[in-house]
């Protein structure tokens, strides 16, 4: 019995192998092996791309390895500091290399890169719906943040991962209070109550940093003054102008007076640390540098800090804000699967997760922002930080775009004569109409040294 | 041809055969960049106008232009300064330094060696060094200033103390290269003239200005020159300490020339300023090399 039961086995057994193979000779011609292959479009491409150090690449790090499981590619992702990132990357794109298939589009450099024709228009790429779909919404990205990356028709040439907002963080309310002070709302008011703390209990009343081209023009607007004549059409610089001398004259008092020994030198990380350890009562900068004061384990001040709009000028209320965008190579080898990179990198879903997942709030999805999550992770002592980062982030995009000053490529030559102007009035070489007097012959040389025409 | 001349010439076409790979490579690794800069400040090129780099219809306007540019001129300035008080100090303290540890003990040999270890380290961890010095935040000898009840000034922003800053850290820097070719060159003295000298009853003093000056004098001669070629190379410190700040007061013309090239994209005009930098350093090297046989010949 048991002999011919085994006998009977074997047939069937070999019957089942049988209708496997059959199975999968049917499978193999019902999808011959380059459209299962099809599934992983970039499989075998090296995606090589460049940015400088952020936090927001640290974290994308995190998530790359399931962006190249789903697509087949490796990518080669190179973090360098950020002078050296923006000089390789100038070298790179103005020499027509192709070393790098998606870049960081630094916010200074992008007028120059976008107006040099040194990036591809990613525009063929969101209105092709095989390569972009519908839920990407390029419109979701804040106007403001955008700005930077159009070119005169209104092209696009990179899409922002970061944005800055400036914003006023203030440490040590509490010594405020006991002095009767309120948060300073205009200029007038910040220096009283600069005046009123510095000194109190050995805190600073101000502190700030080396990049005085970042932080001085939201006061030479706020006084009525600006950059250039009418940027970016007009770029004559207007660096003498009485609104710019006034502006020179009272941000160089705040820092004399009122801010720590050696501010001059002071890296953003210093200014950072003496807001957070409640050296210094008030840093105005980028969002991303003041709401750790609030949000940071590191902050020794949390219970006594606020972050609020920096004060308006008697003219204007201008804070500056700023973006970093990801863009694509004129030159790139690999554009289509540059743009599978930007566009998984900076879909709603990805942006969401370093929300919720890692507390990275300088993202540039409207969606996002205002989602009920992102709220309620910053909301911190009932202050919507989001909502503060938000209102920033779009006042260039709303009426005049204030920010232009900083999009034009003659920016870096003149920003560089401003710090060092501001530096001699500062320190007490020049006065501030002599030293901005100065600056702007000197600007003026240097466009036309340049070849800007003036 | 007579037989002597024939193996003259013979010598000396093996002379140039022998010399000819070794000058081939020297060409292509330093005459070839330094002529494509000739060539390049030449042109107005700008990074993001690839064709400016062709442009050869205006040869001398960086070179015009830069004696009516005042950054450029106060970088001139600037590094004059700084290379003769760096050199100067180096030379001065290297040879007080060696004349202090030119004695046979064990002690002194590890002295020695330790007094090396600035020399040795990267330019850039030097820097950071140095910035930590000068950071009154975190800076031992504000910390210490503060106990006393002294208030110091930031050194790195002060118009009055930054190129004294920047001196100071690149005399530590450097001051061991003096220390180093000065001691070998006081190991070399025969003893006996010293004795001598002692004998005749002169004094220290006399024994140095009289016996050891003498002999140490080519070295110091030679180390000066070294010291002023390499002082037009303090780059790290000045970009990590003061950025050229405050103004202008610490930027000297190789930094001048980085920001033209890298932040302002002007390499045309970045290599006019690399190219008069570099024919001042050559002079200054052919000088001090005159002076040198100058002075062979007078003794």
């Amino acid at each position: 019995m048991t002999h011919k039961k085994s006998t009977n086995i074997r047939p069937a057994g070999s019957r089942r192998k049988l209708l496997q193979w059959a199975a999968a000779l049917a499978a193999a011609t019902a999808f011959p092996l380059p459209v299962i292959a099809q599934t992983k479009p970039f499989a075998g491409i090296t995606l090589r791309g460049a940015s400088f150090q952020h936090r927001f690449f640290t974290l994308l790090q995190n998530y790359i390895p399931e962006f190249e499981q789903q697509t087949g590619m490796k990518v080669d992702l190179q973090l360098s500091a950020f002078p050296v990132y923006n000089q390789q990357a100038n070298l790179e794109l103005s020499s027509g290399g192709s070393a790098f298939d998606f870049v960081n589009v630094t916010f200074i450099l992008a007028a120059r890169w976008v107006a040099a024709g040194l990036l591809t228009n990613l525009d063929e790429f969101t209105s092709d719906a095989n390569l972009t779909p519908a839920d990407w919404k390029p419109k979701d990205f804040v106007e403001g943040a955008q700005v930077p990356y159009r070119d005169a028709k209104g092209a696009t040439y990179g899409y922002s991962w970061e944005g800055g907002a400036m914003v006023m963080g203030l440490s040590r309310m509490d010594l405020m209070e006991k002095k009767g002070l309120k948060i300073p709302k205009t200029f007038a008011e910040l220096q009283q109550v600069c005046a009123e703390i510095n000194g109190t209990d050995n805190v600073n009343g101000i502190v700030s940093f080396q990049l005085h081209h970042w932080c001085l023009p939201p006061y030479i607007q706020g006084f009525g003054g600006n950059i250039f004549r009418n940027p970016p059409s007009d770029i004559m610089p207007t660096l003498n102008s009485p609104e710019a001398v006034q502006a020179v004259e009272f941000y160089a008092n705040l820092l004399k007076n009122y801010a720590p020994r050696g501010v001059l030198t002071y890296t953003e990380d210093q200014a950072r640390q003496s807001l957070l350890t409640g050296r210094s009562n008030i840093f105005i900068h980028s969002s991303s540098w003041v709401t750790p004061i609030l949000l940071s384990d590191e902050s020794k001040v949390k219970d006594t800090a606020r972050v609020v709009r920096m004060p308006a000028g008697p003219v204007h209320d201008f804070p500056a804000s700023n973006s970093q965008g990801l863009g694509i190579p004129k030159n790139a080898k690999n554009k289509k699967a540059a743009w599978e990179f930007i566009k998984w990198a900076l879909s709603p879903g990805i942006c969401m997760r370093l929300v919720k997942e890692h507390g990275h709030s300088s993202i540039c999805r409207r969606s996002v922002i205002e989602s009920e999550t992102y709220r309620k992770l910053n909301t911190v002592n009932g202050q919507d930080l989001g909502a503060l980062y938000l209102e920033v982030l779009e006042l260039p995009a709303k009426g005049e775009n204030y920010m232009a000053y900083r999009t034009v490529k003659e920016f870096p030559i003149v920003g560089d004569v401003i710090n060092k102007a501001f530096e001699q009035v500062a320190t007490g070489q020049l006065s501030a109409r002599d030293a901005m007097n100065a600056a702007q012959e000197q600007a003026v040389a240097n466009l036309r040294r340049a070849g800007s025409p003036l | 041809m007579t037989g002597g001349g024939l193996i003259d010439a013979e010598r000396r076409s093996f002379n140039r055969w022998a010399l000819a790979p070794s000058l081939i490579v020297l060409f292509a690794i330093a005459a070839l960049p330094a002529l494509y800069l000739l060539v390049v400040s030449l042109t107005p090129f700008q990074l993001v106008n690839p064709a400016s780099s062709t442009d050869f219809s205006a040869p001398l306007r960086n070179y015009r232009l830069l004696p009516g540019d005042p950054r450029f001129v106060n970088s001139l300035f600037v590094q004059a300064k700084l290379s003769l008080w760096g050199v100067l100090l180096q030379v001065l303290f290297g040879m007080l330094l060696a004349l202090l540890l030119h004695t046979p003990s064990r002690f002194v040999e590890i002295a020695r060696t330790f007094f090396l270890i600035p020399m040795v380290l990267p330019p850039i961890v030097v820097a950071v060094i140095w910035k930590l010095i000068y950071t009154p935040d975190i800076s031992p000898i504000y910390y210490a200033a503060s106990l006393l009840h002294v208030t110091m000034p930031s050194l790195t922003s002060s118009v009055d103390f930054a190129l004294t800053a920047i001196i100071i850290a690149d005399t530590w820097e450097w001051l061991p290269f003096t220390f180093l070719m000065v001691l070998a060159a006081l190991q070399t003295i025969p003893e006996e003239y010293s004795e001598a000298a002692l004998v005749d009853g002169a004094s220290r003093i006399q024994i140095f200005f009289y016996v050891t000056l003498p002999f140490i004098t080519p070295i110091l001669v030679i180390s000066a020159m070294f010291r002023l070629i390499d002082s037009v190379k303090a780059f790290p410190l000045i970009f990590l300490l003061t950025g050229g700040g405050p103004g202008s007061v610490t930027e000297v013309t190789n930094y001048y020339a980085y920001l033209l090239a890298f932040d302002f994209n002007e390499i045309g005009y970045s290599s006019a300023v690399t190219i008069v930098m570099l024919m001042l350093v050559v002079a200054v090297s052919f000088g001090v090399m005159w002076m040198g046989r100058h002075r062979e010949a007078m003794t």
